[in-house]
């Protein structure tokens, strides 16, 4: 079954709302911006997208850019990564890639399918089903916080 | 020339805030420390103890994408150590070619470890930590540690 996509822009990675946690939070928008994800994520997977975000390029290739450096020089070209489901408050991923012959997918945590779509510029996907799952309460708080000072990405 | 090495354990440091691997060959003659950061570090104990987590690491990704690919890691290698700053490279076989990526050790080891390839270092690295180490020693001494009796 071809499940319907659509496309989502990282907006920004934020420090998670709660005091002292050790997540923090990705915001994911449609072109529309009718559709805002947010997914929590560990602080290395936060800094992996942020520095992704910022076009740092760090002096050791870190985890992230290993990954994408193993997968060019075999010739595998990530195609998409799909954010495809929402189990228990946790969110999963599968990363796409062409060899030669076949359409490769492997399961991943979002935080790692999007700091690898953001290293490869391969474009990011969620199911439709899951925005429809989204609680508005879950979303809301950080639809406000998008214009303000705590915001830390880039538009 | 190569010496096998294997992951003895791993220590937190806590006057630079960051983790050491250490490195010993068969014989326990040679002995490498590798400072790696906190991320690195638990990736590296996951593996030596076996944890699997409910959702892959980043470094389980790293296999699972060359295990789908049908790439095999033959080894990794610490090849080298410049200002404190050491190199590794992970050896791999994809379709009937290798393949050698420059990596930092902790990811090479991290990886190794899940693969179960052979973790070498070159004896150069071997010999230059000894010089740094030698060095470091000397900038600490002190005039007056010279002329003791118990030195």
């Amino acid at each position: 079954m071809e499940r319907e996509l659509v496309k989502l822009t990282v907006q920004g990675v934020m420090p998670d709302a709660v005091p002292n946690s050790d997540s923090q939070v990705v915001i994911l928008q449609d072109e529309s911006k009718a559709h805002t994800l947010p997914i929590w994520v560990g602080v290395a997977e936060g800094t992996a997208i942020r520095l992704a975000m910022e076009g740092v390029v760090p002096p050791r290739p870190l985890s992230h850019d290993l990954i994408r450096n193993l997968t060019e020089q075999l010739g595998l070209k990530i195609s998409k990564v799909v954010v495809t489901d929402v189990k228990n408050n946790t969110y999963f991923a599968s990363i796409h890639l062409n060899s030669k012959e076949s359409e490769l997918t492997v399961d991943s945590r979002p935080s790692d399918a999007i700091a690898l779509a953001l290293r490869t510029s391969s474009p990011i996907y969620v199911t439709q089903d899951v925005l429809d799952r989204l609680a508005p309460e879950n979303v809301d708080p950080w639809l406000k916080m998008l214009g303000s000072k705590e915001f830390g990405g880039t538009a | 020339m190569l010496t096998q090495m294997h992951v003895r354990g791993l220590m937190f440091d806590p006057y630079t805030n960051a983790y050491i691997i250490i490195l010993r060959d068969d014989s326990n003659t040679e002995m490498l420390p590798i400072w790696v950061g906190k991320p690195e570090a638990s990736a590296i104990s996951f593996a030596m103890e076996g944890v699997t987590t409910p959702r892959p690491m980043t470094h389980d990704l790293m296999k699972t994408v060359l295990d789908t690919a049908d790439a095999k890691v033959i080894s990794v290698v610490v090849t080298d150590l410049k200002e404190n700053t050491y190199y590794a490279r992970v050896h791999l076989l994809y379709e009937d070619s290798e393949y050698s990526i420059d990596a930092r050790p902790s990811d090479a080891i991290a990886l190794a470890l899940r693969s179960k390839a052979p973790v070498f270092v070159n004896d150069d690295v071997i010999r230059k930590h000894s010089n740094e180490e030698m060095d470091r020693w000397l900038e600490n001494l002190k005039p007056e540690d010279f002329g003791k009796s118990d030195a």
